[in-house]
């Protein structure tokens, strides 16, 4: 598998126009995560002031300490830092079993194959269509009934299972390009289904299970409405903690302290990214598909 | 699912005769469980204050706060009722209190209100929404009133006005003046559905409080679809049009700079707005603060409260918390503290606001709150979910945000929009 | 031969994805026949809810828009995350860079992106205010206040968000087709857009079908998004079908009428699926029958 597809015969002014196009993009892309970042450096009373978007006059560095450890909660002022845990908490083991699960399950509908495959797979993945709120009443039940409700473990088990969906269906559309070549190979040389994932699917995986760890972290990390459901006071998780910040219509918005907390939550998702990135781009090992 | 019905029967059963506190919660420490959406700002401030006072005498208390939108804290209630263990108190208002009593028993609170003799000093139109079935369930925490208007100091300089207008006829002259001088937009409103909602009630409300009682507080069918409710729809579309019509969605509070400069006129908010113009840093010679206009010349104050609803418990120490602090929340001391703090006014009609501590807007709130409920005109806000139960409410702003976004309705398929919702979200 | 172990790893997490979505669905249309209102009860109304969701605004335009911004979301979407797919792949420099930027936007929650965005397509505070002030003063970019055209704002969010993931599973793809293919084709002196037609794109297939899917349920689910920019206004003119459910839930305490709405919003995906499946059965038999 190679690390580009492109042909080496391309056309100087072509590969400076996709410089210019793909960079201009990507400048305005990044334009309201530089909104947020300037504003995570002025004070509320500035931006209330003057405008929601601009320049900060003062730069209100203090922003960043009071959203990590003072801002309130009712009478919890620890910031941001606690909730930060619990959400690390309850996405991290989440996010690993169930995209090991999806992996798994991707290999065996794609490529071990097995009587009703296609049918489990279509009504699995059917699932990713089913709307969060439809799913708020029947967790409870559930969550109620095993006993786990306001736990974190509760939330670790409702994100796995729901990401199974998602992860099933990246893995099994990605393992569809590995040819059978390799299945049969393996086959002959007697592997099982373990010993075939492990030694030969697993290696080609990198870069599907990092787009799936990258989904599946971010929706997690970033879900609110069960977060805030299912746990309890100082278990919540952080997008709880930030939307505490957002304005009722009694309140002046803190808009300062919120961006900066906006962009402290976010720094774990977008390390995932980076570091995650480094990885897709090494590609597999060259010589597996000799 | 056969549990759920079996749940639900009981519940609805149980639901209609309130469990009086039992004796032995005289013995136990009090505890209280709570839940409310107050986790910052103001409200986050006096809810704390107040749980401080819970524990000056004796008590443990235990807030759960939940951030977000009121709708999350209501989920979480439902999934905690769900779980078959509701908190000891939770925020609730309005018609819901009623509504939500029926799925899980209450606690009467008869005994303890009669003792204080609360019943005489709350307006009665509030006190029959905390009455569910007649007996008290829930206490109301604090008072506002949401057709106050703010007029821009410099705008007006600009306009060259020095009456505050008392009626809307005289609320439109101001306004044609200040376009007339130069100031831009002499409406300052935000976009949200609750603002849009706001500007009706207060319209029609200030138009004709009689009206504005059968139509949108007993959804009197002929009411609703009367010659009061279109002039008033007439007259939010001049409102609509005195507008920035750049507002969308945005919250009141992206425009006070400008209107605090005298680009815009005239606020028509909550009593909070002054505490969010002097947070904003803003001060209070920047803005006037007035009665919204009525037709009558007597005051009509249109009424949004917060509320605790109190969840029966088999616990005895959360039976003793709650009755510690049903009387907390009646005691003048802890309503003047809990609005002083969030710049709301006490519901009890007797406290006096002369001290230090209150702001002009206020005493004059609360002198107002008081003769409108002498002449009847203190009525429920539809906006914020007072006058009608959430899915009613949400039906007619439904009808009036649009009319205030889309200029090509007129005040008569407005009218006739409210009616069909009315009937269909029945 | 199949062995416990293996089985119960196949199956085992499958069926419980399975199952959850297949109960929940359908506690969902049994509760859309019930009275429930704040609390699911086992009062049987019929069609009730139905007829009352279907006959309020709010769905009508729900619906309406769906089409308007499904259709423009996954169109878009898809056609923005192929040509930076395509592009990156061109041996540009600072992939790592460019592909964090085009990530982003799913890593940062939504609910406060959303905000951010609502203030740059305000024509007073944002992009026309910028453009206006720099010079070009009859410039306009008022579609957040336009009922018609509101809903492109939706889809130009959207696409912001979910092109950058689009891109990164193409690329994945891209970079999974067998290099032993292009040689072949190079050596028969295919051009790059016969390459990209006859050899890369046939082999992307699988992979594009599943990023259409994933913009599909993006699409339907939306719902942090619309209520951050435009909180379904101006008026009601970009509600759609997520908003709705949530709306009748848990704001308006009408559990029934949410999962009516929730109903219809399945019998809709279905009416797209359904074809589609059929066209794929169909296509197999007959591959199956030559």
């Amino acid at each position: 598998m190679l690390d580009r597809t492109a042909p080496d015969t391309m056309p100087a002014w072509g590969r400076l126009l996709a410089h210019v196009v793909v960079w201009a993009l990507g400048l305005a892309f990044l334009v309201p995560f530089i909104v947020v970042v300037l504003n995570s450096l002025r004070t509320a009373q500035e931006i209330a002031q003057t405008s929601m978007i601009g320049w900060p006059e003062s730069w209100a560095f203090p922003n960043y300490a009071e959203a990590w450890s003072q801002f309130c909660v009712a009478q919890n002022c620890t910031g941001l830092q606690p909730f930060m845990w619990n959400s690390a908490a309850v996405t991290i083991p989440a996010t690993i079993v169930s995209t090991l699960l999806g992996a798994v399950a991707g290999y065996a509908i794609s490529l071990w194959r097995f009587r009703g495959d296609t049918w489990i797979f279509g009504l699995v993945v059917l699932g990713i269509f089913l709307p969060q709120q439809v799913r708020l009443i029947p967790w409870t039940f559930v969550l109620r009934d095993i006993g786990l409700i306001n736990t974190l473990a509760g939330l670790v088990l409702i994100h796995t299972i729901q990401g199974l969906s998602f992860t099933t269906l990246f893995c099994r559309n990605y393992y569809l390009s590995i040819p059978q070549d390799l299945m049969k190979a393996a086959r002959i040389d007697g592997a099982g289904f373990f010993r075939t994932f492990f030694r030969i699917v697993l290696p080609l995986s990198p870069p599907i299970l990092i787009v799936t760890v990258i989904w599946q972290f971010t929706h997690i990390w970033n879900e609110f409405l069960y977060g805030v459901t299912f746990t309890t006071g100082s278990q919540q998780p952080v997008t709880a903690a930030l939307i505490g910040l957002n304005a009722a219509i009694a309140d002046v918005p803190q808009y300062g302290v919120q961006s900066a907390a906006v962009v402290l939550a976010a720094l774990p998702t977008l390390l995932v990214y980076l570091f995650g990135g480094k990885y897709f781009l090494r590609g597999l090992t060259a010589g597996a598909v000799k | 699912m056969a549990s759920i019905r079996r749940r639900s029967v009981l519940a609805g059963a149980v639901g209609l005769m309130a469990a009086p506190l039992a004796a032995r919660a005289q013995a136990a420490k009090p505890r209280l469980t709570v839940i409310s959406q107050w986790s910052a700002g103001s409200d986050g401030a006096a809810i704390t204050a107040l749980g401080k006072k819970f524990e000056e005498r004796g008590g443990v208390w235990q807030h759960s706060p939940v951030p977000g939108f009121t709708t999350d804290m209501m989920n979480k209630l439902r999934a905690q009722i769900i779980a078959g263990d509701p908190p000891a108190c939770s925020q609730l208002k309005g018609p819901e209190i009623a509504a939500w009593s029926k799925i899980a028993p209450t606690v009467n609170l008869d005994a303890i209100v009669a003792a204080a003799g609360y019943e005489k000093v709350v307006a009665p139109d509030l006190a029959r929404l905390h009455k569910p079935g007649g007996k008290w369930s829930a206490l109301p925490l604090q008072v506002y009133r949401t057709n106050t208007l703010f007029l821009s100091k410099r705008a007006m300089d600009k306009a060259k006005a020095d009456k505050i207008p008392t009626t809307w006829a005289q609320f439109n002259e101001l306004a044609e003046k200040m376009k007339a001088a130069g100031v831009a937009h002499p409406v300052a409103n935000g976009g949200t559905r609750a603002d849009d909602g706001q500007k009706f009630e207060a319209v029609l409300a200030g138009l004709n409080p009689a009206v504005y009682r059968k139509a949108i507080m007993e959804l009197d069918e002929k009411a609703l679809g009367g010659p009061e409710v279109r002039a008033a729809f007439a007259q939010l579309r001049k409102i609509a049009d005195w507008m920035d019509p750049n507002t969308a969605a945005q919250h009141f509070s992206v425009f006070l700079p400008r209107f605090v400069a005298g680009e815009m006129g005239m606020l028509i908010q909550g009593g909070w707005a002054q505490g969010v113009l002097l947070n904003g840093g803003f001060k209070l010679d920047d803005f006037i603060i007035a009665p919204g206009p009525t037709e009558n010349g007597k005051p009509v104050f249109v009424l949004n409260a917060d509320a605790f609803i109190f969840w029966q418990s088999k616990q005895a120490d959360l039976q003793a918390g709650q009755k510690l602090m049903a009387e907390l929340v009646m005691m003048p001391e802890n309503q003047t503290m809990y609005s002083q703090i969030t710049g709301s006014i006490p519901v009890r009609t007797d406290v006096d606001l002369s001290g230090a501590g209150w702001s002009a807007g206020q005493v004059e709130a609360a002198r107002t709150l008081k003769e409108a409920v002498a002449v009847n005109q203190s009525v429920l806000s539809l906006a914020h979910n007072m006058a009608q139960e959430n899915g009613m409410t949400a039906a007619m702003i439904d009808v009036l945000t649009e009319f205030v976004k889309n200029k090509a309705i007129t005040p008569d398929q407005a009218v006739k929009r409210l009616v069909e919702a009315v009937a269909s979200a029945r | 031969m199949r062995r416990a172990p293996e089985l119960l790893v196949i199956w085992g997490p499958l069926l419980l994805a399975a199952a959850h979505i297949v109960v929940f669905t359908a506690w969902t249309v049994w509760i859309s026949f019930t009275a429930s209102t704040l609390m699911p009860v086992s009062e049987f109304v019929g069609l009730r809810n139905y007829s009352s969701v279907l006959a309020t605004r709010n769905w009508k335009i729900a619906f309406d828009n769906l089409i308007v911004f499904g259709g423009g979301f996954v169109a878009f979407t898809m056609f923005t995350g192929l040509l930076l797919a395509i592009l990156i792949d061109q041996r540009i420099r600072g992939e790592n860079v460019l592909r964090s930027i085009f990530l982003y936007p799913m890593a940062v929650s939504f609910v406060v992106t959303g905000v951010v965005w609502s203030w740059l397509l305000n024509p007073g505070m944002g992009v026309q205010k910028l453009v206006n002030d720099l010079g070009w003063a009859g410039f306009r970019f008022d579609w957040i206040t336009d009922r018609e055209m509101a809903i492109w704002t939706i889809v130009l969010a959207g696409v912001w968000q979910a092109a950058g993931f689009a891109m990164a599973l193409l690329l994945a793809g891209l970079r999974s087709v067998e290099p032993d293919l292009i040689k072949a084709a190079q050596i028969d002196g295919a051009g790059p857009l016969r390459m990209y037609t006859r050899v890369i794109l046939p082999t992307l297939w699988p992979i594009m079908v599943a990023v259409l899917v994933i913009l599909l349920q993006m699409a339907i689910t939306t719902f942090d998004l619309v209520r951050a920019l435009t909180g379904g206004g101006p008026g009601i003119a970009t509600q759609l079908p997520a908003l709705v459910v949530y709306d009748f839930m848990f704001q308006r305490g009408q559990i029934g009428r949410g999962a009516a709405a929730a109903v219809l919003m399945f019998l809709t995906l279905l009416g797209v699926l359904l074809p589609h499946a059929l066209f794929k059965y169909a296509r197999r038999r007959r591959a199956a029958d030559a």
